[in-house]
């Protein structure tokens, strides 16, 4: 029994609840899908085809689930989270078994109306199932070591799964998310500094690795961290993204060059221009005053979460808002730090701006768990 | 954490001793004890969101400032297209229509370092920097200490350069041939050419990439190895340089900002010379300014791009249409009485011309009023497509990456109204080489051409716009323009120069019109008895200033200029100054029937 099942008598019912949505995070949120829109429109060169229509579409959908998911009571998913979790964990092992290939690797299930990428999936319900285990686990064993272990496991199997897509990128992502949850709930630091540790040595073996018969990454993967590291080096090849990113984000200056103006990403430079490397387009055409909005967006989003977490006070729905938060949070710190040469390019969507299906609906239903969080606080 | 027992012993005994409950003693202890763990659970809570709090404001920060530096980093020009196709070399030349070279290819040499390579950094550094003013000796050390294993220094070297830098003498330091784009005229014929970039480099090579213009409208044309053969145009370098040389004189004289010339053939649409001022060296093509106007630019091609109220010019359509319509012949009468009121608007005269004027006379003398009756008469529903089957409400077909942005600008609704202000020339706005196809098709015979810039050598083929009697009328009718009205100081003896002039207050930014900012044009055709080019010369914010007071009508500006251009550039077209048909036979011609 948690904490939450106590509370019931005093949080809204019906639709009286659409009152007590957190409406500005839900602002926030159509605002910066938004700016998807229009980048997407002014990429396309002005039309709404192929991308922006879609992409509304997705929208729309996204946030009429994200109310549906809102209107059900938070310890409905909480109950929901373990099944949940077994669910994606087999759609993870069935991409393995079926999934369709593409840009090199096996990353999604063609559902008919629209392609499933399940690890997108996992990023939130592996947040839903820890955000459980801890609010179902007594405080006082959450730094033994054998009740550490078993949300390590939880984290690691669908990493390992997302790993061999192969998608490195995803797959850091989950790990980093999951230990946000546990570093939430307070498992005591030194477990972090040990694996901070292991992973330095990890890096270190890679690197070593490399070019022996035991090498651990694909060349691919190691030509990525070496372009990172210097993209002078291939100015045409691998570093292409970066270089050409940079000079695109160096012409857009302090104002852009203006509504539907950028040539760097119009006129075909820029590869993935209405996928990964979108924030381009947005920095050439508004300049740093649009990009460091679109951030301050960004900021405000996780803001919101932040107090949406304070303000509720069971353990299971403010892990889950902070997971759900750094998960958020990690999407777009790594697609900006990637597109501004400061990551390595890891295929990870700017969250709710890149043209991408099941990102955008997956994402929308996380912040509609966030939502009911939200609406079934206790008063 | 040191730990209260939960009873302790002296406490119970005392209160034993006292008849009070000991059991009180535990629940007190139990609670400050759930107390003090909850504390401590909030506590350390509280902690770690500190402590991920100060993690975002980092990230967040750090991307921050990654992007204000990308912001402040000088923009450059943007690179190379993806593309699979091997680095192609050997752009094909562009030549003038009699053959002579306007852009062709130069082997140069790049130079670049691989410092791994090198024996003496620091003597190589000093002796670069001594050849190079632009190096700095620091920059270069520092970057070849570093652990780059390639490094660029200059895309292109002069054979001087390249000597100098052999001599140094440096193994690390190499040279690879490379390509380069060259235009031996300079700016003659800039905005026609457009320019070049590299796009992908390599050490042997380098793509070389059409970025505007010509260049880029023909990229693929010029890139294509089975096609070396040069492309021709239809510009006649001769007649392009003394179109520019008198036109850049005619900008100064009447303290203009911009001025541009189209010249064109009737027949054939193409386009004999272009030239849009201020221009610039596609030798060393500046980079687009963010700030600012991009029409203020010398990148701005204002005979392409630049769309503006071209004034009464327009007034001939109107004309031209009522003769086709069979509505009016020249000596038509029509009511000139000011002024015309239509609803909340009123239309002007410059001066007042009397209570009527002949339809020749309202183009000679440039009456508002009688032109706006003559609209009136046509009606919106016959103008348009009038005007759309002489080009003007659709972006030019010339050949110039720059040309579909030149879009008209037109009424959203066609009232009648605008149908009135159309018809002088205002609510529409075209681009000067808009004005030349129009008036070259209704002047050739009255069939449509479209400009082109690619050398052609028989009449184009259009459909018909007026009919053969009405082009002849319109072809008198401005020539009287010229020998008795507006554009009297526009006369060149011996080629019979007809034309209609055009002032147009310039719009304001955020609406209405300035009083003292113009866009004169004047309209061109000689010799006007059998029409074989077309001269449309426009001048930007020009004043006139030998009078008393500041002058700024194209009669005062754009005509003098349009005329010196003809007296230079006739000649050089072949024509032969002619002794003009006797006037008389010219209005019998015309009247009769």
């Amino acid at each position: 029994m948690s904490y939450l099942e106590y509370t019931v008598k005093r949080t809204p019912s019906g639709l009286r609840k659409l009152l007590y949505l957190n409406w500005p995070l839900v602002i926030l949120l159509a605002a910066v899908s938004g700016v998807g829109f229009l980048m997407l429109y002014s990429v396309a060169g002005g039309s709404l085809s192929p991308w922006a229509e879609p992409q509304m579409k997705r929208f729309a959908l996204g946030m009429f689930l994200m109310f549906v998911v809102a209107m059900v009571p938070i310890w409905f998913w909480r109950n929901m989270a373990g099944l949940a979790y077994l669910v994606s964990l087999l759609l993870l092992v069935a991409v393995e078994l079926f999934g369709s290939t593409g840009m090199g690797a096996q990353r999604w299930i063609n559902l008919g109306f629209m392609r499933l990428q399940p690890s997108e999936l996992m990023k939130v319900t592996l947040v839903m199932m820890l955000a459980t285990y801890y609010d179902w686990l007594d405080v006082k064993r959450t730094s033994r070591i054998l009740w550490v272990l078993i949300p390590v496991a939880l984290i690691l199997v669908p990493t390992a799964l997302v790993l061999r897509q192969p998608d490195l990128g995803t797959a850091l992502l989950l790990m980093i998310g999951g230990a946000a949850v546990m570093f939430a709930a307070g498992v005591h630091w030194l477990y972090f500094a040990l694996v901070a540790a292991l992973a330095g040595g990890a890096v270190t073996s890679v690197f070593v690795s490399r070019g022996t018969d035991w090498q651990l990454l694909k060349d691919y993967q190691y030509r990525r961290i070496d372009t990172f590291l210097d993209p002078s080096q291939d100015p045409l090849g691998a570093g292409y993204h970066i270089t050409q990113s940079k000079i695109a984000l160096g012409s857009g200056g302090w104002t852009g060059r203006g509504f539907m103006q950028g040539t760097q990403s119009r006129l075909n430079f820029l590869p993935e221009k209405h996928t990964d490397f979108i924030f381009t387009t947005l920095a050439e055409e508004f300049g740093f005053v649009g990009a460091s909005s679109l951030l301050a967006l960004y900021a405000l989003i996780v803001v919101f979460c932040i107090a949406t977490a304070i303000a509720t006070r069971d353990r299971f729905s403010s892990l889950m808002t902070m997971g759900i938060a750094v998960t958020f949070f990690l999407f777009f710190a790594v697609n900006m730090s990637m597109v501004m040469g400061l990551a390595p390019v890891v295929g990870v969507p700017l969250p709710l701006v890149s043209y991408g299906g099941s990102a955008m609906i997956v994402l929308l239903v996380a912040f509609g768990l966030v939502q009911s969080a939200h609406v079934h606080r206790p008063r | 954490m040191t730990r209260i027992p939960l009873r302790p012993l002296a406490r119970i005994l005392n209160a034993r001793a006292s008849g009070e409950n000991p059991d009180l003693i535990e629940r007190e202890n139990i609670a400050r004890r759930h107390e003090a763990m909850r504390d401590k659970q909030r506590h350390q809570a509280e902690g770690r969101l500190v402590v991920m709090a100060v993690v975002f404001t980092v990230a967040f920060s750090v991307v921050g400032m990654q992007n204000f530096k990308l912001a402040a980093t000088e923009p450059t020009e943007p690179r190379a297209a993806v593309s699979t196709s091997p680095i192609a070399a050997q752009r094909a030349d562009i030549t003038d229509r009699n053959g002579r070279v306007l852009a062709t290819n130069l082997l140069t040499y790049s130079l670049y370092a691989q410092p791994h390579l090198m024996t003496d950094k620091e003597r190589s550094a000093s002796e670069l920097a001594a050849i190079f003013p632009d190096l700095k000796e620091e920059d270069l050390l520092r970057r070849f200490n570093s652990s780059i294993k390639f490094m660029w220094i200059k895309k292109k070297l002069s054979p001087e350069q390249k000597q100098a830098v052999h001599d140094i003498g440096d193994p690390g330091l190499l040279f690879g041939p490379r390509e380069m784009r060259l235009y031996p005229n300079g700016r003659l014929a800039a905005h026609v050419l457009g320019g070049t970039s590299f796009g992908r480099e390599g050490v042997h090579s380098a793509e070389v990439i059409g970025t505007a213009g010509i260049e880029r409208a023909f990229d693929e044309r010029l890139r294509d190895p089975a096609r070396p053969d040069p492309l021709k145009l239809s510009i006649d370098l001769t007649v392009q340089s003394a179109v520019r040389q008198v036109l850049y004189g005619g900008m100064k004289i009447m303290n203009a900002k911009g001025a541009t010339a189209v010249l064109m053939d009737v027949r054939t649409g193409e386009v004999i010379s272009l030239t849009s001022l201020p221009d610039f060296d596609p030798n060393d093509r500046p980079q687009p300014a963010l700030q600012g106007d991009p029409s203020d630019s010398p990148l701005f091609n204002r005979a392409v791009q630049g769309v503006y109220e071209l004034g009464s010019t327009f007034k001939v359509f109107a004309a031209a249409q009522a003769l086709d319509l069979g509505l009016a012949n020249p000596d038509t009468l029509y009511a000139t009485k000011g002024p015309l009121t239509w609803g909340r608007y009123r239309i002007r005269d410059f001066h007042d011309y009397g209570p009527e004027l002949s339809v020749t006379d309202i183009i000679v003398k440039s009456s508002n009023i009688g032109t706006a009756r003559i609209a009136m008469q046509i009606t919106g529903a016959r103008q348009k497509p009038f005007l759309a089957s002489l080009g003007l409400l659709e972006a030019t077909p010339i050949e110039l990456s720059e040309a579909p942005s030149g879009r008209p600008l037109t009424p959203e609704r066609w009232s009648e109204i605008s149908t009135m202000t159309i018809s002088y020339g205002h609510g529409i706005s075209t681009s000067p080489v808009h004005l030349a196809a129009a008036y070259a098709s209704i002047l050739n015979g009255g069939t449509r051409v479209k400009p082109t810039l690619l050398r052609r050598d028989a009449p184009q083929k259009g459909d018909r716009v007026v009919s053969q009697k009405t082009s002849a009328a319109m072809g008198g009718i401005l020539r009287q323009v010229v020998s008795r009205g507006t554009a009297s100081q526009g006369d060149v003896e011996g080629y019979a120069v007809g034309g209609k002039t055009g002032t147009a207050d310039k719009p304001k930014p955020r609406g209405g019109y300035y009083k003292d900012r113009v866009i004169a044009t004047f309209a061109s055709a000689f010799p006007s008895h059998d029409p074989k080019y077309v001269l449309i010369v426009t001048l930007d914010e020009p004043t006139e200033t030998s009078g008393t007071k500041p002058r700024r009508t194209a009669g005062w500006t754009a005509v003098p200029v349009a005329a010196e251009i003809i007296r230079r550039a006739a000649p050089l077209l072949g024509l032969r100054p002619e002794i003009e048909p006797d006037k008389a036979f010219e209005v019998t011609r015309v009247s009769s029937n």
